[in-house]
């Protein structure tokens, strides 16, 4: 795998941790479909939540989150709707969440902003 | 974090207070704009964003919401750049909630963190020591305003930085000191009367029109000086009293003609626009009505060169304002009143060769009868019945134009018309008014008296002329300025019989 594509992965690696740690349950990870990818999708408390992972060395180029744009959002979106119709789940709630990390010398900072789009 | 800060914007020639609100909340990076902004104040987050940066400030990378209320009428100008960063600024915590209460900011922010000026300043201020705002910022560029208005500290900052080392007491600005009004009666004009040759019962016509406020309509061939002698009108007007040029400034101020330097406008203005200008350039318009011609040249003088080449809606459009002194504009955002009490000028050719009626013998009238018809038909009788003061400007004879006798400057004739203006401004005390013209039926009832011999030669021309009550008041206010020239106390039968004669005599 490319070195870039590790540290996006690392990076999810991470997120999941932080995820399960506060009692979230993973249901997929990189769900894919001809719409887009979904990075994580967990659930907690019978609410679904569709989560972006960013992941960052530097802050040269703006704060991870910014990285989210419209577009981004929009793909989110649809690739949400189209894992909840090809799912018979019902889910009371659900929720899009961004997750970034950035990573400062050895250690990192994980910054998890719900309900955000 | 929600901070709440103050701005202006203006609506007509009024400041308008805005309420900005800032809260920042976690989320997304997001900068969200609401309460009606227009496009110049929607580009404002592009402006604080990098202000608030190249300030050494933080711009905080969360969801900021702004809202300008109240949030019914559209906010234009860019004079809310500097309210919405400082809000950003306390919103963020990086500037203390209580150094801005009761503030007000004004002024547009350069990327850098400079602060530009902005138009309207003047309205502004006077708006925010009316809502009982104790301290205003304003830009360094409209300093000049800032030292108009008592009652409020004003302080002009040079930057965003500076501004806030201010409000968090570090490093205070000085307040700018007022200057007294002083109103300078000794205007340098490069043009004077003594310039024109000749032409005495135009001069004399132009010195009644300077000291009463009346409407002036010349005629004449092409190169008899019609112009000449309209552009030396401003020389020979009285000086405006504060209240007149405190009302000139704020117009000019929100119309963006302010001279920076000098602050408040002293000379009356003249303004002389083209021709082809559309009626709604000249009593003002637009989606948010600005000001037209008629109101830049409130308490000053509007000269139309070449009267029957305005379009006739043009022309038509004047009749209101004329008559009212004042204009009001709807349009779909607003209804705004304007102010429009100015001298109308207008200078026009007799015919369309410009020959008409020369008696000289050597220029002889090429037009037919019909294009000449044509050619006055422009004007409706409903707009000359407005003009008081109509006379005809002849061709100069040879003699007249190389004769070297100087004649009167306008030094002296300005002396008479002021010392004629003081009579009016006392006898028209308590009235709100400046000058005859204003007057309305009721103080010409009570304060214009006349000699029975003057009622009967009125009773005589108003039967044998066919004059309309409009015109019959209008004559009586044009002997009254006569009279006030003379320091005569009644109209006496030659005042009157000169104005009925000014008043006519393009007509014969």
């Amino acid at each position: 795998m490319h070195a870039r594509a590790t540290f996006g992965q690392w990076g999810e690696d991470e997120a999941c941790r932080h995820l399960e740690s506060r009692d979230y349950k993973i249901i997929c990870r990189n769900y894919r479909c001809r719409l887009g990818e979904i990075d994580i999708i967990a659930c907690k408390n019978a609410e679904i939540v569709f989560v972006e992972v960013k992941t960052r060395k530097t802050l040269k180029f703006g704060i991870p989150a910014e990285a989210v744009t419209k577009t981004k959002q929009a793909k989110i979106h649809a690739t949400a709707l189209h894992y909840l119709q090809d799912n018979h789940e019902y889910y009371k709630n659900f929720s899009f969440d961004v997750i970034e990390i950035v990573v400062e010398g050895d250690k990192f900072r994980l910054n998890h902003i719900p309900h955000c789009f | 974090m929600y901070a709440k800060t103050f701005g202006e914007t203006t609506c007509g020639i009024n400041g308008e207070e805005i309420i900005v609100e800032v809260d920042i909340s976690n989320g997304l990076p997001a900068f969200e704009l609401v309460g009606l902004p227009d496009t110049s104040v929607r580009e404002s987050r592009e402006r604080v964003r990098a202000a608030l940066k190249n300030s050494g400030y933080k711009f905080p990378m969360t969801r900021i919401t702004v809202n300008l209320a109240p949030a019914d009428f559209k906010k234009d100008g860019s004079g809310l750049d500097l309210p919405i960063a400082i809000g950003i600024l306390c919103g963020s915590g990086q500037i203390n909630a209580e150094a801005i209460c009761d503030k007000v900011f004004v002024g547009e922010l350069s990327l850098d963190g400079g602060i530009r000026e902005v138009s309207g300043i003047l309205p502004m201020i006077i708006k925010a020591k009316e809502a009982g705002r104790k301290e205003i910022f304003i830009p360094p560029g409209n300093a000049a305003e800032g030292e108009l208005v008592d009652g409020i500290e004003v302080f002009a900052p040079e930057s965003l930085t500076q501004l806030a080392l201010h409000l968090e007491k570090e490093d205070m600005l000085a307040a700018l000191s007022k200057r007294k009004m002083s109103i300078e009666s000794n205007c340098v004009y490069n043009v004077d009367f003594s310039d024109v040759q000749g032409q005495l019962v135009a001069k004399r016509a132009l010195e009644i029109a300077a000291a009463g406020g009346h409407n002036v309509r010349m005629v004449g061939a092409p190169g008899a000086g019609k112009t000449m002698l309209a552009r030396r009108l401003p020389t020979i007007l009285p000086p405006m009293t504060e209240e007149e040029a405190l009302e000139v400034t704020k117009i000019y101020s929100i119309a963006g003609l302010l001279n920076r330097k000098q602050g408040l406008v002293l000379e009356r203005p003249f303004r002389s626009p083209h021709h082809t200008i559309s009626h709604s350039a000249l009593i003002g318009g637009g989606s948010i009505p600005k000001p037209g011609e008629v109101t830049l040249s409130h308490n000053g003088v509007l000269f139309l060169d070449e009267l029957p080449e305005f379009s006739r809606m043009a022309l038509e459009v004047l009749r209101q304002p004329l008559e009212d002194g004042f204009v009001t504009i709807s349009r779909v955002q607003a209804t705004l009143t304007f102010p429009a009490t100015f001298i109308l000028v207008s200078a026009e050719n007799p015919c369309p060769c410009g020959f008409y009626g020369e008696t000289d013998g050597v220029h002889e009238c090429s037009c037919r009868i019909g294009d000449i018809d044509r050619y006055h038909k422009k004007i409706s009788g409903p707009l000359l019945d407005r003009i008081d003061i109509q006379i005809h400007v002849p061709r100069l004879e040879y003699n007249e134009m190389r004769a070297d006798n100087r004649t009167e400057c306008s030094a002296d004739i300005r002396k008479r018309v002021i010392a004629a203006r003081q009579l009016q401004l006392d006898r028209l005390q308590g009235t709100g008014l400046h000058c005859n013209a204003e007057m309305s039926r009721r103080e010409i009832k009570k304060k214009c008296h006349m000699t029975a011999e003057t009622e009967q030669l009125l009773q005589r021309a108003f039967v044998s002329l066919g004059l309309s009550a409009r015109s019959h008041d209008r004559i009586i206010k044009v002997a009254q300025t006569i009279a006030d020239l003379e320091h005569s106390d009644v109209i006496n039968t030659f005042h009157l019989a000169e104005a009925i004669e000014l008043r006519t005599i393009s007509k014969g």
